[in-house]
């Protein structure tokens, strides 16, 4: 596969089923449970009502879960086509995310903290920082699907 | 104080944490400090601490091999009163020397609200991996006519109750505290076993979450009024405080009427209620709340005062503000006064007994006797035994010593843990096993010498 690929210029990604790359159709998944457990953290903060740090512990779990699948998808991507490593983009996207991850793993053990410490204040910044990345990997992956076209047919 | 209480700043160290709890689940020092400078009425209390994941270490369970028993003090000899029991929580004796055991399993668990408590569930099963024991959730009536502590007769004395802990007998009416309601039997003395139904007398905060949900259950000694114990429905309001309704407190409830007031509040999880029989003041022993680290909150033991407030949740010993609580009630902490006797962290006290009895040697004379669940909350193991505190005038006086110990192998790994006590009639000292499923009774060891002389 890999020599095909070599007297091939393409940008096909290796995560895909029917030509339709795997690593897209995840993402949007980890991205809106981060976005949804920064709301309902801010929504704990300001009732103090427990059901919302309920829904960001799950919100976490989710969205790691799916982050996961999404960076298993992507890596293979990653790794299993020198063209797409050499986009420009493809580094700090991985990187980036990679951090989010991280971030939200440790988010996740925080939020098993029990009541109000489970989100303030540690639990908070996290959600914060962790959604603040998003957009910037998010600008850089959208970058390589139309800009540079990968995973494009 | 030589051990010192460092508190991790940086994620970093915090992470490093992780790691050092992750791969020593079995047995590294988390820091735990010496349990022996949190005993008495001024127990060191270290920083708070919290984790991104708690200290956790519960004895794996192993069970009791034949011919082996916990291990006693000098001076008391100890064995099996019965055996093969379904998961016994609690003891009462009866006025004729019948025994009932009340055997006792926790109620169904209310539905997952968030993924910590798969954890929390996977832990706890280690801690009562003894096998099945059936489907529990009965009395059973254990009878030693001759009084040589091998009962003769072994009776089913009442069947499909709902997580019952609390017994008490006042005149002809015998009440079972069940997790959701105090229910009166009539009982005549000699009965073996009851077959007419119950009545509810009051209902208790019950299901459907029920964290804490033994009820333990005294009369006051006049027999008018119950003294029942709810334990809070959480560690530290994580379920709401809508679900702390008439819990973490003591209720006090009319024997004729049902209606109960609440009579002392703050308590986290109170257990072993009973008057101590020289000062007539009702006592507890109660569990503290946890991950704040391996050395808070001491668990301790109190006379429990009319219209008192303990703390939980938003304190602990008086005026240390818990910072899990969100609203703070600053009106409260203020009026929160600090338990009498802190009997050190995480021990988890469910069992407690005066001794009112002489058979047992004169240095164990009016004290109390403490039967220490074991915990989990930190790496090094403490309580998994029974303790006794002196007593004089009615109040601790002096530091407490092991009398049953040995519920932990040279391993670590739990062969029994003690639960509920009581005396039998002749004045021993019977400790309910739960995942021993074994009651032990505990005698004075000049007996048999003397027999032997």
């Amino acid at each position: 596969m890999t020599s095909e690929l070599a007297n091939q210029p393409t940008l096909r990604p290796t995560a895909q089923i029917a030509k339709h790359p795997i690593h897209p159709m995840l993402v949007p998944i980890p991205i809106v449970c981060f976005i949804g457990a920064l709301v309902t953290d801010i929504a704990y903060a300001v009732t103090a009502e427990m059901m919302y740090a309920d829904f960001s512990a799950w919100f976490l779990l989710v969205g790691i879960v799916f982050g996961v699948l999404a960076a298993i998808a992507g890596l293979a991507d990653f790794l299993g086509n020198r063209l797409i490593r050499q986009q420009t983009p493809a580094w700090p996207h991985l990187g980036g995310n990679l951090v989010v991850l991280v971030l939200a793993f440790f988010n996740n053990l925080v939020h098993t903290r029990d009541a109000w410490t489970s989100v303030m204040p540690t639990g908070l910044i996290l959600s914060i920082v962790t959604v603040l990345i998003l957009p910037v990997t998010g600008w850089l992956g959208w970058e390589m699907v139309y800009r540079h076209r990968v995973g494009v047919a | 104080m030589s051990k010192s209480y460092s508190r991790p700043h940086s994620l970093l160290l915090r992470s490093a944490l992780i790691g050092s709890s992750l791969l020593c689940l079995a047995g590294c020092n988390d820091g735990s400090g010496d349990p022996k400078a949190q005993l008495g009425s001024n127990p060191v209390l270290p920083d708070q601490h919290e984790y991104l994941l708690p200290p956790m270490h519960i004895a794996r369970v192993v069970g009791w091999r034949k011919d082996e028993t916990p291990s006693v003090a000098q001076g008391l000899k100890i064995r099996a009163f019965a055996t093969g029991l379904q998961h016994p929580r609690s003891l009462y004796t009866l006025p004729n020397g019948d025994v009932l055991v009340v055997e006792s399993k926790a109620p169904k668990a209310a539905t997952v609200k968030r993924p910590k408590e798969f954890v929390m569930k996977w832990i706890e099963s280690w801690a009562t991996s003894g096998g099945d024991t059936g489907t529990s959730n009965r009395i059973t009536l254990l009878r030693d006519s001759k009084g040589n502590g091998v009962p003769d007769m072994h009776s089913v004395f009442l069947d499909h109750l709902n997580s019952p802990f609390g017994v008490v007998l006042v005149g002809n009416d015998l009440y079972v505290a069940n997790t959701d309601a105090i229910v009166r039997y009539p009982y005549h003395e000699g009965d073996t076993k009851i077959t007419e139904p119950g009545t509810t007398l009051t209902p208790l905060p019950g299901g459907p979450i029920d964290h804490h949900w033994t009820k333990s259950l005294t009369a006051s000694p006049d027999g008018n009024l119950l003294y029942v114990g709810v334990g809070s429905n959480s560690n530290i309001t994580e379920n709401g405080m809508e679900a702390e309704h008439n819990r973490a407190a003591i209720l006090e409830v009319d024997r004729t009427t049902g209606r109960f007031r609440i009579f002392a509040s703050g308590l986290r999880n109170p257990n072993g209620l009973t008057f101590e029989p020289q000062s007539k003041a009702l006592w507890a022993v109660v569990n503290e709340r946890d991950e704040l680290g391996p050395d808070l909150v001491p668990d301790y033991m109190t006379s429990v005062k009319d219209g008192a407030f303990y703390g939980w949740p938003y304190s602990y010993y008086g005026q240390h503000v818990d910072p899990r609580v969100k609203p703070q009630r600053d009106d409260l902490v203020a009026k929160a006064i600090p338990p009498d006797y802190a009997l050190s962290s995480h021990v988890a006290p469910l069992g407690l007994v005066f001794n009112t009895g002489t058979s047992l040697p004169k240095s164990y004379a009016g004290g109390a006797f403490v039967g220490e669940h074991g915990s989990w909350n930190r790496q090094v193991l403490n309580g998994y035994k029974v303790i006794f505190v002196p007593f004089s005038d009615g109040k601790p006086s002096g530091i407490p010593q092991d009398v049953v110990t040995g519920f932990l192998d040279g391993n670590g790994h739990a062969r029994g843990r003690p639960v509920g006590l009581a005396l039998d009639k002749s004045g021993a000292l019977l400790i309910a096993d739960d995942v021993g499923n074994t009651v032990w009774r505990v005698t004075s060891g000049n007996q048999q010498v003397t027999q032997r002389q």
